[in-house]
């Protein structure tokens, strides 16, 4: 339609248009050549070198660093965090988001003020995060242990981050802390798009609400759930703040995800080359994943299920 | 591709919602405004309040405690009360210049994504050139590769380019980290405006110039604020960046500050602590004034995305 329109416009206006339109968007490319896909360019380039970091002709290794990934162990345990990471710390949000949604979309009063304080942590800073659950995990003076010993259950207290079983799970409750606001704001606000007369019409029906979540409350806000699920399950492949500041995956190696191996591998051991082939080995993954669920959830909403 | 909600109306949509009396809650709990249920509720929500809370007294309580008491019971809430931990984190943990630094890399990169990503928004919306679509596949193209893809390239192009170490080099790939996301969210707000607009307005003569900034731009407000207060809020918290690319320290912000801190004198407590508040006390003010802003930003952020 509005293409239709335009090339109904004058060729003075056309021209006109076309002279501001480049002029407008020529400083968004020039950041984005310079900063994005020159480096990107790069990344490729730095991939089939062994670099050092000093070497101004590296040599070059054709697709060795790629074959030095597949056997690699490290890189097979460090994708292994990476895909617990995945399914935790995506379906605990999700569902968490969503329950406190529903409590949230029922409460009649002071919901605001609820909404503020559970979002609250997604705007902090990580290093602050970090930080302070460091000390919830403390395991002379920590909060957890202190109140594990008042419940009684002092025998469960220990050193949640030092434990090489348990501290990828304690990092990622921190993350599950920190991100599940974000999923119960979107979630909100899609609640409060669905149809209430539906879900009153079911009840009468004799729905149970588990039912209606299932059947009526699910499908209206499915779009907005699969746009949560594409950011969270792509957050989980380029994990890095959080676990570099609580355990730098420590404690030996326990909590190694494949963005602090790559941050290793290129600024601790200088092997540019194979840090970088590691972080290529991300977007490599994460990519497909967020095309594919994007799809979805646009064939979704085209059918005017809402969002 | 994008819902076709005008941003006003969507605004006031939400206003409305928010009100409590407005009810658009299931009638599974209409009753009395003290039912049982809304009480239990509310119990359980505030008991949820106070454990996402929890981190954030921890720090003010830790914060506020003297030396001594640090020493001997760092995280027993509110015990003793003293500023001493503020005053030295601010003078000896040098919190006072990572602060300024923080603004100095915040407040010019956020202004470049929003003065860049508005142009290029209503240009990708509104303004047909050969090539375009070609061009806003590029842009956005960066909203899914990771940073992480090209941050050690960018390392050495920085180094090259004698950039690195630098305020202008931090700050021009603070802001290259939010121009594709703002030149997408920008679109979206334009797209979404009226056609006749524009064509009444060049029926009087106005040039495609002056239809932009004066007719068009004023009426993206409210997508503006939200940009603006978001991609400040992304840069602020942003760590990777100066860790990496500011690294000799002298234009260091709060969050590598804090990093550096902890792994250099992990057991001052006490001014780690205040170090952490100052930190986070910008963000907190910020994000309950224009909570409303933060929240939609990120809603119609996420939701145009």
């Amino acid at each position: 339609m509005t293409i239709a329109s335009r090339s109904l416009a004058p060729t003075v206006t056309r021209r006109a248009q076309a002279r501001l339109g480049i002029a407008l968007v020529l400083p968004v490319m020039i950041v984005t050549a310079l900063f994005f896909l020159f480096p990107l360019g790069n990344a490729l380039y730095y991939s089939m070198v062994d670099f050092d970091g000093l070497d101004p002709n590296p040599p070059f290794v054709g697709f060795d660093n790629f074959a030095r990934m597949f056997t690699d162990p490290a890189v097979w345990h460090a994708l292994g965090n990476n895909l617990i990471w995945i399914v935790v710390g995506t379906a605990s949000p999700m569902v968490i988001g969503l329950l406190v949604a529903m409590l949230l979309w029922t409460v009649r009063r002071g919901g605001a003020i609820y909404r503020v304080i559970f979002f609250l942590p997604y705007v902090l800073p990580g290093v602050a995060i970090g930080i302070v659950w460091g000390w919830i995990y403390d395991p002379v003076n920590g909060l957890l242990n202190q109140f594990l010993r008042a419940i009684g259950l002092g025998s469960l207290a220990t050193g949640w981050l030092g434990e090489p079983d348990l501290a990828l799970y304690a990092v990622l409750l921190t993350a599950i802390w920190a991100g599940t606001g974000f999923a119960v704001v979107i979630f909100l606000s899609a609640l409060r798009n669905v149809d209430t007369e539906l879900v009153d019409a079911s009840r009468i029906d004799g729905a149970n609400s588990a039912q209606r979540l299932w059947f009526i409350i699910l499908p209206q806000i499915m779009p907005v759930f699969l746009m949560v699920l594409t950011l969270t399950l792509v957050g989980g492949f380029s994990v890095f703040d959080i676990v570099f500041i609580m355990t730098a995956g420590g404690p030996s190696n326990a909590t190694e995800v494949l963005g602090t191996y790559a941050y290793d591998q290129a600024f601790v051991l200088n092997n540019i080359g194979y840090g970088t082939t590691l972080a290529l080995l991300i977007t490599i993954l994460s990519v497909p994943i967020a095309v594919l669920l994007n799809r979805l959830q646009r064939r979704l909403s085209l059918q005017g299920t809402g969002a | 591709m994008m819902t076709a909600v005008i941003p006003d109306q969507r605004d006031l949509r939400i206003t409305q919602l928010a009100d409590p009396e407005s009810g658009n809650a299931p009638r599974t709990v209409v009753g009395a405004r003290r039912s049982p249920a809304q009480v239990a509720l509310h119990v359980v929500l505030a008991g949820m309040a106070i454990f996402v809370l929890m981190p954030v007294f921890l720090v003010i309580s830790t914060t506020l405690k003297t030396p001594a008491d640090v020493r001997v019971n760092p995280f027993g809430l509110f015990t003793s009360f003293s500023f001493e931990n503020i005053i030295e984190a601010w003078t000896v943990g040098r919190f006072s210049d990572y602060v300024l630094n923080s603004f100095l890399l915040t407040v010019p990169s956020t202004a470049i994504v929003v003065v860049v990503s508005v142009m290029a928004g209503y240009a990708f919306a509104r303004l047909p050139f050969r090539g375009r679509t070609f061009l806003f596949y590029l842009v956005v193209l960066g909203l899914l590769v990771p940073f992480f893809t090209f941050m050690i390239p960018l390392y050495f192009q920085l180094r090259s380019l004698g950039l690195l170490d630098t305020l202008p080099g931090a700050i021009l790939v603070l802001a290259s980290t939010g121009t594709s996301f703002g030149t997408f969210f920008m679109r979206a707000f334009f797209s979404e405006l009226p056609q006749e607009l524009e064509q009444s307005a060049r029926m009087d003569g106005a040039s495609e110039w002056q239809i932009f900034s004066k007719i068009m731009l004023p009426l993206v407000g409210s997508g503006i604020g939200a940009l603006a207060v978001f991609t400040f809020l992304a840069n602020w918290n942003n760590f990777l960046i100066p860790l990496l690319y500011l690294p000799s320290g002298d234009f260091r912000p709060l969050t590598a500050g804090l990093y550096m801190f902890t792994s250099g004198r992990s057991l001052d407590i006490g001014p780690l602590a205040a170090g952490t508040l100052i930190t986070i006390l910008p963000i907190i003010v910020l994000f309950v004034v224009l909570q409303r802003q933060v929240t939609q930003g990120f809603i119609s952020g996420a939701v145009k995305g």
